[in-house]
């Protein structure tokens, strides 16, 4: 596994969590909160295009041509497999999952590597007001099942304790490991994670997740862009 | 989810309150009001106050709660 593993890992759950925001753009809670969940959405996903733009100066860019006929290839978490039906679903994907990409974001803006400490800086003041409102939602209180799931598959996004997560920390080339990434969300959240035991055995290394799965066929053609030349070819055939 | 998905939400400080956003484009314009946001503490308003308002290219932007705005006078009055 390479960093550009780790960086398409990042990218790819960036993407599917800027569309689930984003498709809660009409049924937040409030208008307000609608509007927050448009913008969080477009963020993430600006976001998602510069860190897929890091892989070529990484040096290898390890998407394949499976991308386009296997959702299972993508490399997303299975919080994002399916969309949210519920508020709390939503929260807890902000106040956690969000914030463990940009505790993941810090460790590599810190690191040694010159193209993510230039390219991913500014992702890191974007996030602040991302970190406000899930930190905000989650104090008021939501259930718990979204919260457990998010913490398992943020401890389980880290990896393991002796992977490859910590070995690019020892290099330096991240400024925090596993357990420090855990630690640091832990702070920021300042609350402790819940207690989880993961079977890093059946862990995938490139995917970072246990169970099998993918994002659902509509949210994968959209991705592909499907729906968008369904559209087109009407439009050329009305024309 | 329907509205009424929602009504078991208890919003973060009781009742929501509403907050003025302020903004500038340059240093040497003042700070002007560019609208509001109904948040129920200060860290929502922020992120929905950025969230609202930031599609100009502000360099400093600030809210205020609209109960800390003291009035001097108002519209019809002497």
């Amino acid at each position: 596994m390479s960093l550009s593993d780790l960086v398409l890992s990042i990218a790819d759950n960036k993407q599917m969590l800027g569309l689930r925001y984003a498709e809660w753009a009409t049924r937040a809670p409030s208008l307000e909160a609608d509007i927050a969940a448009a913008a969080m959405g477009l963020d993430d996903l600006g976001h998602s295009r510069v860190l897929y733009g890091c892989l070529e100066p990484l040096g290898a860019d390890p998407r394949g041509p499976d991308r386009e006929s296997d959702a299972g290839s993508l490399r997303s978490l299975q919080y994002f497999d399916e969309p949210w039906t519920e508020w709390a679903q939503f929260v807890a994907a902000n106040a956690i999952l969000d914030t463990a990409f940009t505790v993941m974001i810090e460790a590599c803006v810190n690191g040694t590597v010159e193209v993510l400490q230039h390219r991913l800086r500014k992702m890191l003041m974007e996030e602040r007001y991302h970190f406000l409102h899930g930190r905000s939602w989650l104090k008021s209180g939501v259930d718990a099942t979204p919260l457990s799931e998010a913490w398992r598959e943020a401890i389980e996004w880290f990896g393991p304790p002796d992977g490859e997560t910590a070995t690019f920390h020892k290099e330096g080339r991240l400024s925090m490991g596993p357990t420090e990434l855990r630690t640091r969300l832990e702070e920021r959240l300042e609350t402790k994670a819940p207690a989880v035991h993961i079977d890093w055995k059946v862990w995938d290394p490139v995917r970072r997740r246990s169970r099998p799965g993918a994002i659902d066929d509509p949210t994968f053609a959209m991705l592909r862009g499907l729906e968008e030349k369904k559209y087109a070819s009407g439009a050329a055939k009305e024309g | 989810m329907g509205p009424g998905g929602l009504t078991h939400y208890k919003r973060v400080s009781g009742d929501a309150v509403e907050y003025e956003v302020f903004a500038r484009k340059t240093r040497g314009e003042p700070l002007h009001q560019v609208g509001s946001v109904v948040a129920p503490d200060d860290d929502l308003a922020v992120a929905y106050a950025r969230a609202t308002y930031d599609e100009e290219r502000w360099v400093e932007m600030a809210i205020v709660r609209k109960e800390h705005v003291i009035e001097l006078w108002q519209p019809g009055e002497p």
